[in-house]
């Protein structure tokens, strides 16, 4: 009964295509592939499960025409000088960009090389349940090259180590494959600031952690307020390692962050934090599934956000597998709602097939708290810095489970700076 | 933590080769020839001596359906269904519409006794009640029987065949009856409520019973009126190769309350029949709608050979200021169920609630759960659910909280546990929550700590322990449904909401 058509493409996935197709060099296959792809199948949209608030078909051509992702009023951070010297002090940059060259310095036990590889959009895990990745496809479709980094086992990298992509003006591709080995411990940041109005990024990163080893991930994304990027990382967790994420949303007009991260041995512990600051009419949207494939895993999720305009979203997904037994997994998504001019739509799933888990997820949404909002101003003072006060401190929480004190440090200003706005 | 083993057992007893209500009734029927075309409509329109816009409303709806795809998004796996495969009409040729209970086949009337359902218009007296029939089970540890009366519009495949204490209903100016029968009596207040809520064009299942409903039930509530008893319908497929394709209208007039039950059941068979229902409930200003489902349907075998596949389009209208509206679902039966109960709130201060109870055992799948959509000021809603999955089958809980941008102060809270008993099975949860509107609190927890912590805190000051406290809490907001249901279904319902929590997933 069923007969799918082709689907005719929309203004703004042609654009998209042919921006492609521009820097496509002759014997290119993989990218050419990519590309046909993308013209056979589009871009997702709503009715597609995983796309659900985050029409891509529509939003795309949106940021195309101004129509989202203007943000009233405001001088975006990225503007600030400081943004170009490392978030982190000390940090290795490593540039991502295809014309890059490595660092002339790199601290003991890490090595960087690159290859010409492209990203495969067919990769062997498909975390959302989908023939075709979108994002990997899009990098893919742009000619992303992978610039791996790779940390030697037993080795406490001392400094972060931080990513970054040449700004292009049709967006920057990063794709880092970071492998850090057993025993290890590293820092990443993952700088996205902003480039030409416009633009659409991609910045996708493979993390492999070891056996034993502690990875605290930092992603920083602060891009400028007519630009859209699509942001993936994917992340395997080895035996008693542990992944440590902080997600900092403060930019961009149409952003998509997903983060996928699969256990591979006993042991592996997860613990994401994320902060999301809307304003104007961006579009926001974090995805995150986390598979807890073996037993005796562990994860925390929670994610702030701030909405004073535009549109968040959260999807967040905790799978376990058969057989994963005496699984751990908490997920929290917490929402203050400033104004009518904003909404968020959070949709935190659970899938489970084994009996002897334990899994929850919260979800709330709400305006300041009343009685929080008395108990300041009954004691003198007023109600636009007790209400200053009350953001700053509902963020900061989960900023500060981060345990890293240079970490926690420099986010925090990078959000006061928003606030401050 | 893993289940408790008195909770394994609870469900052990409900597994799908415990099914009791698997027997056939063996009369002649008067079946439409197989198939979904516009003939078929117009016999069926036909059968019910439908004036001509109730024809062109099906004819409408089929043209529309034409168009329509079946649904894909749920968590649900089973074969493509041939629509022209089914019989749409099917009823016993002994009556072609409902009669007085003196004409009703005794075949039929022996088979309602089985089920354990009252058609017989006898005060049921207060205190332990056998079930009629020869169904006597080894539960001894029976609910008091309900002190009051229930009216039963009972619905066998395709026709209703009998509604009771129809008379001292009238005399309330309640209007409880078949709903064929009241496109011919109340045309008028058909008309101006039928598709209002849910639209014909709502989606696949929805809008193909708008095309081919057969019966199902019709209230209305007048203003002011308290519906003096339950009100009840008992569908039961009987049929070979039918679909039952139910549809209830009901409407709670201005300060006006009713309370309503269903309850299901079907042969047991190796093939699977298909019900696809549409239920619509309508509540004016400060009108309050009860509605309690006990769903019994066929569940399949172990290896899921045969069962109902249940595909039911469910939502209540708060139409007006202080109307309230609340579903409770007992779910057991079904090889796949497919259901959403919902409310829309759309008057200022009103209400709705959702309390569910879904288990699943042998290769059933379900997704089911509810939707609040808060468009006026002041609205609230609650939502509690329990999934417990066995054996091979699959659980979802799928549900949308959602404020529109003028929901000025919409409350929701959401609470969804599940249990998993087993290696073989899977529970899932997918809520969307969207919030448009600032000062909309919503609150989605996994955690049975947040029911209600006064609650939970003045049972445990008590010295309850916090476990039973939250099984008495549960228990409470349902257990003034669950008695009214008829018996067999009492006993059952009233175990699974006992149901330990421990062991809960989340």
């Amino acid at each position: 009964m069923t007969v799918h058509q082709l689907r005719r493409l929309t203004p703004p996935e042609e654009a998209l295509i042919a921006s492609a197709e521009s820097g496509l060099a002759e014997g290119d296959e993989t990218r050419r592939n990519a590309i046909a792809t993308l013209r056979r199948d589009g871009l997702p949209h709503r009715r597609i499960e995983a796309w659900h608030y985050t029409d891509l078909r529509t939003l795309v051509g949106g940021t195309q025409r101004g129509l989202i992702g203007k943000i009233i009023d405001a001088v975006l951070p990225t503007s600030e000088p400081s943004f170009l010297s490392p978030l982190l002090p000390g940090s290795t940059v490593v540039d991502l960009g295809a014309t890059a060259t490595p660092p002339a310095s790199l601290p003991a036990g890490v090595a960087i090389s690159r290859s010409g590889a492209m990203p495969d959009w067919h990769e062997v895990v498909n975390h959302l349940d989908r023939d075709v990745d979108t994002i990997r496809l899009v990098g893919a479709a742009f000619g992303a090259t992978a610039t791996h980094v790779s940390v030697t086992a037993n080795t406490d990298v001392e400094h972060a180590i931080e990513l970054r992509a040449e700004p292009l003006d049709n967006g920057d591709r990063g794709f880092a494959i970071c492998d850090v080995g057993a025993g290890s411990k590293a820092v990443f940041v993952e700088r996205l600031s902003a480039g030409a109005a416009g633009a659409l990024s991609t910045g996708i990163a493979n993390l492999a952690i070891g056996d034993g080893a502690e990875v605290l991930w930092i992603i920083d994304q602060e891009k400028g307020e007519r630009e859209t990027h699509l942001g993936q990382l994917n992340v395997t967790i080895g035996k008693d390692a542990l992944f440590r994420l902080f997600v900092l949303n403060a930019g961009g007009a149409l952003v998509r962050m997903e983060v996928h991260a699969e256990t591979l041995g006993e042991g592996a512990d997860i613990q994401i934090r994320g902060v999301n600051l809307l304003r104007g009419s961006q579009h926001v949207d974090v995805t995150t599934t986390l598979n807890h494939t073996v037993p005796n895993t562990t994860s925390t999720e929670t994610f702030r956000n701030v909405v004073t305009g535009g549109h968040g979203v959260f999807q967040g997904m905790i799978k376990v597998s058969k057989g994963a037994q005496k699984t751990d997994a908490r997920m929290a998504c917490n929402t203050l709602l400033l104004s009518d001019d904003g909404d968020f739509s959070a949709k935190p799933e659970l899938e489970i097939f084994a009996d002897d888990v334990q899994c929850g997820h919260g979800a709330t949404a709400g305006e300041i708290n009343a009685d929080h909002l008395f108990y300041l101003m009954s004691r003198g003072i007023p109600l636009e810095a007790a209400r200053a006060l009350l953001v700053k401190a509902f963020v900061r929480e989960v900023v500060e489970e981060i345990e890293h004190e240079a970490a926690v440090e420099a986010l925090e200003a990078r959000i006061d700076a928003w606030l401050e706005q | 933590m893993p289940a408790v083993q008195e909770t394994i057992d609870q469900v052990r007893r409900i597994d799908v080769d415990q099914y009791k209500y698997g027997f056939e009734t063996l009369i002649e029927m008067d079946v439409a020839p197989k198939g979904l075309d516009e003939t078929t409509i117009r016999l069926i329109s036909a059968k019910k001596n439908e004036p001509e816009w109730m024809l062109q409303w099906r004819l409408d709806a089929f043209e529309r359906w034409k168009t329509m795809e079946n649904p894909s998004w749920a968590r649900l796996d089973y074969p493509a269904i041939d629509f022209q495969d089914i019989h749409y009409y099917a009823a016993p040729k002994s009556m072609s519409g409902p009669k007085s209970l003196d004409e009703v086949d005794p075949e039929i009337l022996r088979t309602y006794e089985k089920l354990g359902i009252p058609l017989k218009e006898q005060e049921i007296l207060a205190g332990v009640l056998k079930p009629q029939g020869e169904h006597v089970t080894e539960d001894d540890d029976r609910l008091p029987a309900p002190s009051g009366r229930v009216a039963v519009d009972a619905v066998f495949d395709s026709v209703s065949v009998a509604t009771t204490f129809r008379k001292e209903l009238e005399k309330a100016g309640v209007i409880f009856m078949p709903i064929s029968e009241a496109i011919r009596e109340h045309p008028d207040l058909v008309r101006q409520y039928l598709g209002t809520v849910v639209p014909v064009t709502d989606n696949f299942f929805a809008t193909m019973n708008s095309a081919v409903f057969t019966d199902g039930s019709f209230v209305y509530v007048p203003p002011g009126v308290r519906c003096p008893m339950e009100l009840s319908t008992y569908f039961r497929i009987n049929e070979r190769n039918t679909g039952q394709f139910e549809r209830t209208l009901i409407i709670a007039d201005k300060g006006s309350y009713v309370s309503y039950l269903e309850g299901c059941t079907a042969p047991q068979r190796d093939e699977n029949q298909l019900h696809a229902a549409v239920v619509e409930l309508i509540a004016l200003d400060d009108a309050e709608i009860k509605y309690s489902t006990v769903q019994n349907w066929y569940p399949g075998d172990k290896d899921g050979k045969g069962g109902i596949y249940n595909f039911v389009t469910k939502r209540g209208d708060c139409r007006g200021r202080n109307a309230k509206i609340s579903w409770t679902q007992v779910e057991t039966g079904s090889a796949i169920t497919w259901k959403y109960p919902s409310c829309i709130l759309r008057g200022d201060n009103s209400r709705g609630e959702f309390y569910s109870i879904a288990v699943s055992n042998g290769r059933q799948q379900i997704d089911s759960g509810t939707k609040m959509i808060h468009l006026g000021k002041n609205t609230s809603s609650r939502i509690i659910s329990k999934g417990i999955s066995a054996g091979q089958s699959n659980n979802t809980y799928r549900g949308q909280v959602t404020a529109n941008r003028r929901a000025t102060n919409a409350r929701n809270f959401t609470q969804c546990d599940s249990l998993l008993i087993g290696e073989e099975c899977g529970a899932h949860t997918v809520p969307y929550i969207e919030a448009k509107n600032a000062t909309a609190q919503f609150e989605h927890e996994a955690t049975t700590s947040k029911i209600s912590e006064d609650q939970l805190f003045y049972c445990m000051q008590r010295g309850i322990p916090e476990e039973e406290a939250v099984a008495l809490i549960v228990n409470g907001f349902v257990r003034d449904v669950i008695q009214q249901l008829p018996m067999e279904f009492a006993v059952e319902a009233q175990k699974l909401i006992g149901i330990s929590l421990e062991g809960s997933v989340g």
